[in-house]
């Protein structure tokens, strides 16, 4: 059985301190810095998602067709997202010219963080989620215009 | 009898081939690109199917697992780099997969997170502690059935069939290539994750397989895990007929149960939930293993799990450890999908440590006898080992130029 001659080949030492550069780029680059237009139009299409599976979820409680706990726990992750988002949107500074669609998505983010929280709150309710179900499509057609 | 206990075999195979890693790279490619990055699936299945044969092949007649093929192969230094590699990579896993356990559970009981994170630690350290090897990994593959339950709502949604056979034709209909250039990268990971192979060598030999056991060692792995690709295929479709057409970015474990809900309702909600939670379980003891085997081989301690705690106490105390830290770290609040897929590309970058030393043994006569790799084992084996380099190569920039899959 051959042993140690082939450690050249597997020597790590660059790889190892470029893999370490690349990660701290990579955390570096999950900041919290301005707000650009790439990043208006992502954080509106996450919104957007946010929303539109509220909808797909209260269509789902208001036919019975789900469980307590699943949308008790479930609707609340949906509302903490969007409730990140709204903070999020409402501190950071933003380039020259799109500070009133950010600030606008921060709201809408916060409305629809408020109609999940509903949903969480009233897990079995079918009247509740009936009521919730347009406004979170408005909502998820709202963010999908800021994103354009 | 002998056909049953291989069937038994293959379906605790095909319950167990999905791991979280699966569940988030396969139903958010679908919920990005739809079918496109389905031929992926296929690659990766065929890989797995590949090296999971040569390694079970090499336990089966030289009785090594693969850290005693990489110790005495490729020397100390560079097998301590594959060992510390393959360490980081199997923690980063287990703690992804105990919080997915965690999560399921939440969703199933509404009960405290945290909490959870306590039982599932209690659950996993029960059975792994008393219940016998063999019967470990079929009550969680059997469980992991329920997983099914995705391949029939993928039906029920009605995806565009002539769409989902196009997606095996490798084909690029993109504005984002280099998202989607991380997404395949991201599925050949999941797919071929190193721990898979960790644990099926070990588990070969904890299970005393010989040469006789050569022809269930290709069933297990060809059947098993080609028939556990349909469920890759499957949460790729619900990911690409439900999410993708309604703008839908999978986030959370409880996206993908959503999945099964819509088209099923309630019974489908709960399978799903079901079928995560023991898939992702199952995963979890399988890391869990994987970590304590890996160091116990490297090291030349005594291992296995038929061995009693007292007969291998490094083992178990090894297991032990990994399983409080992986505790630790889900305890600090990381988000488990989150670092699912940093385990997942991480884990494609450590590929090529696992993989090459167990292409080299299984050509060693030393070790093989008779039983060295044919024509067609060598040809596919080559032609993967070119494959996950460059995805070993790429994972790293793409993750980084793609903002973790952000774009």
């Amino acid at each position: 059985v051959r042993g140690g001659d082939s450690t050249q080949v597997f020597s790590r030492k660059p790889v190892a301190t470029i893999a370490l550069g690349l990660l701290l780029l990579s955390l570096a680059g999950c900041n919290g810095g301005t707000v650009d237009r790439h990043a208006l139009k992502r954080d509106a299409e996450n919104v957007a998602s946010l929303a539109t599976e509220g909808e797909l979820l209260a269509t789902d409680v208001s036919k019975g067709r789900s469980t307590k706990y699943f949308v008790r726990v479930h609707a609340k992750d949906l509302s903490r997202a969007a409730s990140n988002l709204e903070d999020a949107l409402a501190e950071r500074p933003t380039s020259p010219g799109i500070t009133s669609g950010v600030r606008k998505l921060s709201k809408l983010a916060g409305k629809v963080s408020g109609e999940l929280q509903q949903l969480h709150l009233h897990p079995t309710d079918r009247g509740v989620a009936a009521s919730l179900k347009q406004p979170l499509s408005d909502d998820a057609d709202a963010a999908d215009k800021l994103a354009k | 009898m002998k056909i049953f206990k291989v069937a038994l075999g293959i379906l605790a195979a095909i319950g167990g081939f999905v791991d979280i890693g699966d569940l988030v790279f396969n139903v958010a490619a679908g919920a990005t690109f739809g079918y496109q990055l389905l031929w992926v699936v296929v690659i990766g299945v065929i890989g797995i199917i590949v090296y999971s044969e040569m390694c079970g092949r090499v336990a089966a007649v030289s009785g090594k697992a693969v850290f005693d093929a990489v110790r005495e192969r490729v020397g100390f230094k560079a097998g301590l780099v594959a060992l510390v590699s393959a360490q980081v990579v199997n923690l980063l896993t287990l703690t992804a997969e105990i919080g997915g356990v965690a999560i399921c559970l939440q969703l199933l009981s509404g009960l405290p997170y945290r909490w959870l994170i306590v039982i599932a630690g209690l659950a996993l350290t029960i059975v792994v502690w008393v219940v016998a090897f063999e019967w470990i990994e079929r009550f969680f593959g059997y469980g992991g059935l329920c997983m099914l339950v995705f391949a029939v709502a993928a039906v029920k949604l009605h995806p565009s069939w002539g769409a989902v056979g196009q997606g095996f034709v490798p084909h690029m209909d993109t504005e984002s290539p280099v998202l989607y250039a991380y997404f395949a990268v991201g599925l050949l990971g999941a797919a071929m994750t190193p721990y898979e192979v960790y644990f099926y060598s070990s588990g070969g030999v904890e299970e005393r397989w010989g040469p006789k056991d050569l022809g269930l060692n290709r069933l297990n792995s060809m059947i098993g895990y080609g028939l556990g690709g349909l469920l890759s295929f499957a949460l790729m479709i619900v990911g690409g007929a439900l999410f993708l057409g309604e703008g839908i970015e999978p986030e959370f474990l409880g996206t993908i149960a959503l999945g099964a809900e819509v088209p099923l309702g309630q019974i489908g909600l709960l399978l799903g939930l079901v079928g995560i939670l023991f898939a992702v379980s199952g995963a979890a003891i399988d890391t869990l293993f994987s970590g304590a085997y890996n160091l116990a081989q490297f090291l030349g301690w005594e291992w296995g799990r038929y061995r009693h705690p007292r007969g291998a106490p490094r083992f178990t105390v090894t297991w032990f450890v990994l399983l409080v830290l992986a505790l630790g770290v889900v305890m600090s609040g990381v988000d488990p999908v989150r670092l699912t897929e940093y385990a997942v590309i991480f884990s494609a970058v450590a590929l090529p440590l696992t993989y090459i030393p167990i292409f080299l043994v299984a050509n060693d006569r030393t070790y093989m006898r008779e039983h060295t790799n044919g024509p067609i084992a060598n040809a596919l084996g080559i032609v993967y080992l070119v494959v996950i380099t460059l995805i070993a190569l790429s994972a790293v920039p793409l993750m980084i130029l793609t903002n973790v899959g952000q774009n």
